[in-house]
């Protein structure tokens, strides 16, 4: 087995590919590896820790079909080094040679029978827009926790909603509802929980195609874009019910435009050190930022807004806040809040596809 | 003209209580006086905190383990700590420093450096304030100490041990009281001393200094910087080639900052399960929250420290989204780091602290909201500060949390409660 490909595209197929391979050589080491196959002219390449995996093809030079296992880091950080051109690999006995310019390695292979067989999804596809889904993944997948010790919570929601798709995340702090209408992709009364690592590392490769393929099994899930495959297994378990925790009326709407909101909030942040909060006074036609940090000082920064409601001080973490302003996709965003306990809901004015929940922190 | 020491010369006093705990003992016990009298935990684990210079003879010193105290001198007397009293003689010992500078930093209840530069003018030189502090400590309080004059805090700490009595096998000789390292004898009073009395030289750097042939401070002075900071480290090499000229130029601290608050116990018998070592946890967090309050701020990182009976030792961190003064948020927090340990080999010591300083702030969960409970901190928050008032007004001991009663009525945890070790336990 012996290919010849661009420097560029071998890289980055090896970097894509192993994110999904472990760093850490566990049960399993030949997870820490990336299988590559050559079939003509066909190189498909596999990442995989058996909870995600992310395979890709490449067209390439072939010369003899096979296979091997490549320590996934070691390989990617050899090609990357190469100056740019032709990358030459071949398999040579028990080792494997990467060639480029006048730069040479020999590297020993991993097992390439104790790499795991994958199996192929077989259930019926649904088609959806890639850039459509990807900002949907853009607005939701930021309010999943990465906290393991609550595994539901680490997983966005996919289900139907009115004859659309809808995803829902939440880390218990914030929740972010996003509705993709039009698409019909799974049936009535279905619903997945994907794993929001899976879904930031799609969000990664959404960009690359037009057109986005899903399977959905009951165990796992398959995305499709352009040369490269997804995989992930699902998360068992109920999602709270979050359908609840949405306020039906809010008594204050504050209206305020996205990007200096955005920068007054980075501004003040200087001062909000750790988890410190930042206020938020409402009240006629300004709101005004705060943020206090004992022993250090102070900032506050007044915003033109507009305010229907009674006065009030409402407190929140600032990369909260500042992360639900920031998904949002229209030019200006309202802030409803009921008190200052309860939590406020951020919406993009014009775009009733998209909701942003978050609790606020208590302040003495 | 003025002086021009006022300006030139820092003249900084290191004070240091002579057998603090013992001395305050005596006071309450003059049938004691010049018999061996040690202070420290009286159970098997205790470690002794004190001992009067006449134990001192037979080689008794604190940090020893009580029970090589006892074979070493048995007849000595053994009395059991008594840190609040300590606490309040301290006090009154600081606001003698007081009325001689406001620049005072204490390092523990019985030492503290003054500087004195400022008051040379008014109160006469370093060395007279020195025998006006002793005179004062020992007229109003019937306590003893040693000073140590010099121009900065590393010489001052020096030359009050040198001023300190000394404990022989022959007898107990009285110091000199006051030792000043005139600024211009510096290097005559350090170089001949062994290198083991810098600060910053353990067994570790001693050994790797012998091998360069380091024997006295000397020794390490004559050494070329390069060669020190490679044996020992760059920031350490440093560190001991200033010390070895006999420069410091750390300010004497009034306030140092406080950077965490934290409680430990080691058990009288070890721990197995782990409904026990949650009711430890309890009153541990009772103990840090109170003082967390009492400094008015609140933490956002928890740790918990587990000492197994093969004194293996281990902590867990865990940091909250808001920032806590509660010990029922505390026990939350740090709840499922203690179950998550195996307690089966034996838990010898739990300890919790918090740090991560902030102000008060509560960082509201959807959780909360599902199960009706946001205002349940809050509550919590006011529980406690009542519990605060009611102690402030009635004692530490009128009230705590129910897991903390056991068969010998409210158990809390307080400061140097058990810094030298647990009691023995009693048997009904």
């Amino acid at each position: 087995m012996k290919f010849r490909c661009e420097r560029e595209a071998l890289a980055e197929a090896l970097s894509t590919a192993g994110r999904a391979a472990t760093g850490r050589t566990g049960a399993l080491p030949v997870l820490s590896g990336l299988r590559l196959e050559l079939v003509g002219d066909r190189l498909s390449i596999t990442g995989t820790d058996l909870d995600l995996t992310i395979q890709l093809t490449l067209a390439v030079g072939g010369e003899g079909d096979g296979g091997v296992v490549l320590p996934a880091r070691l390989a990617a950080d050899i090609v990357r080094s190469m100056g740019a051109g032709k990358i030459e690999v071949a398999v040579e006995g028990d080792e494997v040679s990467i060639g480029g310019g006048r730069s040479q390695f020999s590297v020993r292979p991993l097992s390439f029978d104790d790499y795991p067989k994958l199996s192929t999804p077989t259930t019926s596809s649904v088609t959806l827009p890639a850039a459509a889904f990807g900002e949907a993944l853009r607005q939701v997948v930021r309010a999943a926790s990465t906290d393991e010790a609550r595994p539901i919570l680490t997983g966005v929601l996919l289900t139907a909603e009115n004859g659309g798709l809808r995803m829902v995340a939440t880390d218990s702090y914030r929740l972010a509802v996003r509705d993709i209408a039009e698409h019909q992709v799974l049936g009535a009364d279905q619903k997945v929980l994907v794993p929001g690592r899976a879904l930031s590392e799609l969000q990664r490769l959404v960009g690359a195609g037009e057109e986005l393929t899903m399977r959905l099994g009951d165990r796992d899930a398959t995305f499709e874009v352009g040369d490269t495959r997804l995989s992930t297994r699902l998360i068992e378990g109920e999602f709270p019910n979050y359908r609840q925790l949405i306020p039906t009326s809010h008594p204050n709407t504050l209206t305020v435009e996205r990007e200096p909101l955005l920068e007054a909030i980075r501004r003040v942040k200087i001062l909000a050190k750790d988890a410190t909060p930042v206020r938020l006074q409402m009240g006629g036609d300004t709101l005004r930022l705060t943020a206090i940090t004992q022993d250090v000082g102070n900032a506050s920064e007044e915003l033109d807004a507009t305010y229907e409601g009674t006065d009030l001080t409402v407190a929140f973490n600032p990369e909260y806040f500042a992360s639900g302003v920031e998904a949002c996709s229209s030019d200006s965003i309202t802030l409803s809040t009921l008190d200052a306990l309860k939590p406020a809901v951020v919406r993009g004015v014009g775009n009733d596809d998209y909701l942003y929940l978050l609790m606020p922190v208590r302040v003495p | 003209m003025t002086d021009h020491r006022v300006s030139d010369h820092r003249v900084i006093l290191h004070v240091d209580m002579d057998a603090f705990y013992v001395s305050v003992e005596l006071r309450r016990r003059p049938d004691l006086s010049g018999q061996p009298v040690v202070v420290g935990g009286t159970g098997s684990r205790g470690v002794i905190a004190a001992a009067s210079y006449e134990a001192r003879r037979y080689g008794v010193r604190s940090a020893m383990p009580s029970t090589t105290a006892r074979r070493l001198c048995p007849h000595a007397v053994f009395l059991p700590g008594d840190h609040a009293l300590y606490a309040t003689v301290s006090a009154d010992v600081h606001e003698i420093f007081t009325t001689f500078t406001p620049l005072v930093e204490p390092l523990s209840l019985d030492e503290a450096f003054l500087d004195v530069s400022g008051g040379l003018r008014l109160h006469g030189p370093g060395t007279t304030i020195a025998h006006r502090i002793r005179d004062r400590v020992w007229e109003e309080l019937q306590l003893r100490c040693s000073v140590g004059v010099a121009p900065n805090k590393f010489l001052a700490k020096l030359a009050s041990v040198a001023a300190k009595p000394i404990a022989t096998a022959e007898g107990v000789r009285d110091g000199q009281g006051v030792v000043e390292v005139l600024p211009e004898n510096e290097l005559l009073f350090l170089h001949p001393l062994p290198v083991q009395a810098l600060w910053g030289v353990g067994p570790a750097t001693l050994q790797r200094l012998q091998r360069l042939g380091v024997r006295t401070v000397a020794d390490l002075a004559e050494l070329d910087e390069p060669t020190l900071i490679s044996s020992v480290g760059a920031a350490h090499g440093r560190h001991l080639y200033r010390l070895a000229w006999g420069l410091d130029d750390r300010p004497v601290e009034v306030d140092r900052e406080m950077k965490s608050v934290g409680h430990e116990e080691t058990f009288a018998t070890d721990r197995h399960d782990h409904a026990e070592l949650l009711r430890e946890l309890v009153r541990l967090s009772d103990a840090v929250a109170a003082r967390l309050r009492g400094h008015g701020v609140a933490a956002r990182t928890l740790t918990l420290k587990v000492r197994f009976a093969g004194f293996e030792t281990i902590t867990r961190s865990v940091t909250v989204a808001g920032a806590t003064s509660t010990s029922h948020a505390i026990v939350a927090a740090v709840e499922p780091l203690l179950v998550a340990i195996d307690p089966s080999p034996g838990v010898r010591l739990l300890g919790v602290s918090a740090s991560n300083f902030t102000t008060q702030s509560q960082q509201l969960s959807l959780d909360d909201l599902l199960e009706d409970r946001l205002d349940d901190h809050h509550q919590w928050q006011l529980a406690e500060e009542t519990i605060d008032a009611i102690r402030k007004r009635f004692g530490t001991a009128a009230i705590g949390p129910a897991s903390a009663v056991g068969e010998r009525g409210l158990r809390l945890v307080h400061r140097g409660a058990q810094q030298w070790g647990p009691d023995e336990p009693t048997h009904a």
